[in-house]
């Protein structure tokens, strides 16, 4: 890079908050450096299986243990060799856990990062999210409330483009929809049978980033049902940064991208309470360089920016600048996940499904919405979907091969997600004691789940279990797998944003409390985590943020 | 000297400089790439003739194309040598043996010389578990063949129906309008 290259903002990560930080930033004037430590992937061209059935993908699309356990251990069965292109290596990018309390850290190793493989799933926060911590004297208080979000939520959506139906419920806020994929014809009687055995309780379609229109300014095609998303999707068919937040910000140009830059702590002088620099390594020269700009988004995701956090000390110090009142890297978080149920749906076998659709289904939360006797705080959400798979004789030989021509009965299966309460002793730190190939401590995670999610992922499965029971299914079946902290991927917390200096890190702006050009707006700034998919919520708060930013950098606060 | 050892030995001369270079010089490997050639080595030329034997009787030609045409023999090899899930290879090299022990007995020739409707009745004993070791061998095998079949070009394209681009989801669609049940 040139030394006379200027920036404005630099936007560290490139994933769904990094790449909206870009394109809002570079939009409203600015010129932007955005780095990411993965290798460059463009939209179309760097998706090697996109379009590729299973038998042109290695191993037939399954991952083979070994590999799976020496070189992604971490992933646990999400990733896949259609999918390994897009993941990191953890072998040769360590982290560090208590035995007993072991966390999955699933990263990426891209430009773009998850929003390539992410599961689409997009949902407002409510108003009662924001609130349940001051009501229930839980973690610390957001100093935001709904309205705050609501248009940004709004402003995301008609950009991105979200499909889904408008159901009015006060708990889970409509947004502005595309027309949602529909229901097959099992789901909709399931939705029948299920609203009126449970009154209150709902079944609805899901709401999903992939598109049902086609979006032709941005060069983008509306979902052709082949169900492939996390291989990359040369339609642009569900939001991606390739796909939707890059083209925008290059568009201004006033972007520079650098891919294989890993950046590895800020440079702050603790005078002015202002980050002076980013220190980044070459991933593939080992050259280390700082750059400036008069302000900094912080968006590697969760871990990994809490992970730039505490490693932005001074020289022979332990302690990262921003770690002044304790509350870096505490109170992290993931949703509950591996509650899983099944049933078979009688009838309908003159129907099957043509087509895939890329989501089916959604059960909204229902436990704790009013004053509810419950053994535990919060509540969660089922996302599910029903097919048919064929059918499955026994034996073997020509009976068998003809039998398999045939489909067997609806089968319905739904997932839970719930909401893990903020424990100030969930945190990571450094481990000065172990270093990664760019000298920097390793993270070390010390998060558990207690007795409020165990107790929550129970009435998961008992519920969930009854519902399809109750609604008329038959072979119903159910399971509450060992959950590692970090396998729902929704690791979020450890930056929160709070009212107070002294108990957060970051002010209703994102913006931190010990840098005014700092902000930080991925899964770090959450301080309390709801039950449904974080990434909308993460688009609008960044930029939410960036209009904060670029109006106090003109008023010359920044 | 080792490549390690002699870099590890010029972080100690030349200091913490350049240490983050040469530190990951030394501790870069690429990552592991998924073999897709030929599958390594696992069967004996016998036992390979006997999976090739066996994997046709588990799915075999009719009026579309079978195991063997599939590529079935090759991609149990595959999962064996390179691509397992779980390490099966313990269970489907005791069943082989167990079938082969049991077609001299009865047949007087190893399985692979027996009769179509001779390898049907070896499998159909090991599949009630009346060899050694049978059940678990039937069990494996029989899942192999079907994921290898079911995933090759053949499985996918020809004995069921592949929509590469559906372009429209239809929840309510006809079965009667359904040839060959869609691939997923």
């Amino acid at each position: 890079m040139a030394a006379t290259d200027r920036f404005d903002a630099i936007v560290i990560g490139s994933g769904v908050s990094g790449g909206w930080a870009a394109k809002e930033l570079t939009e409203k004037g600015l010129r932007v450096l955005m780095v990411d430590r993965g290798r460059m992937v463009e939209h179309g061209e760097d998706y090697p299986f996109d379009g590729k059935s299973a038998y042109e993908i290695p191993a037939r699309g399954k991952m083979p243990a070994a590999l799976a356990k020496s070189d992604y251990f971490a992933l646990n069965g999400w990733v896949s060799p259609a999918t390994q292109p897009f993941f990191i290596n953890d072998r040769l990018n360590p982290y560090d856990y208590d035995a007993p309390n072991k966390f999955n850290w699933v990263r990426p190793s891209v430009v773009g990062g998850k929003s390539l493989t992410w599961g689409r799933w997009s949902f407002r926060w409510s108003e009662a999210d924001f609130e349940a911590n001051k009501k229930e004297g839980v973690g610390t208080d957001w100093p935001i409330r709904y309205d705050d979000v609501a248009p940004w939520y709004s402003y995301v959506e008609n950009y991105i483009g979200v499909s889904g139906g408008r159901e009015n419920l006060p708990y889970l806020p409509d947004s502005e929809f595309m027309p949602p994929f529909p229901m097959n014809v099992a789901e909709k009687w399931l939705k029948e049978r299920l609203e009126s055995e449970f009154p209150g309780r709902k079944l609805i379609n899901a709401r999903l980033s992939n598109i049902t229109e086609d979006k032709p300014e941005q060069n983008r095609t509306r979902c052709q049902k082949r169900a492939q998303c996390d291989r990359g999707c040369s339609f642009g068919a569900y939001f991606s940064t390739q796909a939707v937040t890059l083209p925008a910000a290059r568009a201004t140009g006033r972007l520079t991208l650098r891919s294989d830059s890993w950046v590895t702590n800020l440079e702050y002088d603790p005078a002015q309470k202002r980050v002076t620099g980013v220190r980044m390594v070459d991933a593939n020269t080992g050259q280390v360089e700082v750059v400036q700009a008069r302000m900094v988004f912080l968006c590697a995701s969760a871990m990994s920016s809490l992970h730039i956090l505490l490693n932005s000390r001074p020289a022979g110090s332990e302690r990262s600048y921003f770690h002044s009142n304790g509350a870096l890297g505490s109170a992290v978080m993931d949703h509950i996940f591996r509650v899983g149920v099944s049933g078979d749906i009688p009838g309908m076998s003159e129907f099957v499904e043509y087509g895939r659709r890329p989501g089916g289904v959604y059960v909204p939360r229902f436990r704790n919405l009013e004053a509810e006797d419950l053994p535990f705080k919060r509540g969660y959400g089922f996302q599910g979907a029903a097919g048919r798979q064929a059918s499955a004789p026994k034996g073997f030989g020509l009976s068998m091969k003809h039998g398999m021509r045939e489909y067997g009965p609806w089968r319905f299966t739904m997932s839970a997600f719930g909401e893990c309460l903020p424990y100030d002793d969930n945190r990571v730190m450094l481990n000065h004691s172990k270093t990664d190939r760019f000298g920097t401590p390793l993270l070390r995670f010390d998060v558990r789940f207690r007795d409020n999610e165990i107790r929550m992922m129970d009435d998961a499965l008992e519920q969930g279990m009854l519902m399809l029971r109750k609604a008329g299914l038959t072979n119903v079946t159910g399971g509450r797998g060992k959950h590692v902290p970090g396998e729902a991927i929704h690791e979020m917390g450890g930056a929160r944003m709070g009212h107070d200096p002294a108990t957060s890190v970051l002010n209703k702006w994102n913006q931190a409390h010990d840098a005014a050009n700092l902000f930080i707006t991925d899964g770090a700034q959450m301080a309390s985590v709801s039950c449904v998919n974080p990434s909308l919520t993460f688009m609008a708060m960044t930029a939410r943020a960036a209009d904060h930013a670029v109006k106090q950098m003109s008023a010359g606060v920044i | 000297m080792d490549r390690r050892i002699a870099l590890a030995s010029i972080v100690g001369m030349l200091g913490a400089n350049i240490f983050a270079p040469l530190a990951r010089a030394i501790a870069y490997q690429p990552n592991p790439v998924i073999n897709t050639g030929a599958p390594e080595i696992v069967f004996t030329p016998a036992q390979r003739a006997l999976v090739t034997a066996l994997s046709e009787r588990i799915l075999p030609t009719s009026d579309t194309p079978g195991a063997i045409a599939a590529g079935v023999p090759e991609y149990i090899e595959h999962m064996l040598g390179d691509w397992a899930i779980t390490d099966e290879r313990a269970t489907i090299f005791e069943g082989l043996a167990a079938i082969d022990m049991r077609s001299i007995a009865d047949y007087g020739k190893p399985a692979v010389k027996a009769s179509a409707a001779q390898q049907d009745a070896l499998l159909t004993l090991a599949m009630n578990g009346e060899l050694s070791g049978g059940a678990p061998f039937f069990e494996a095998f029989r899942q192999l063949v079907i994921t290898g079949y079911y995933t090759s070009e053949i499985g996918i394209t020809q004995e069921r129906e592949y929509l590469p681009v559906p372009g429209e989801y239809d929840g309510a669609y006809p079965y009667a309008k359904v040839k060959r049940i869609f691939s997923s």
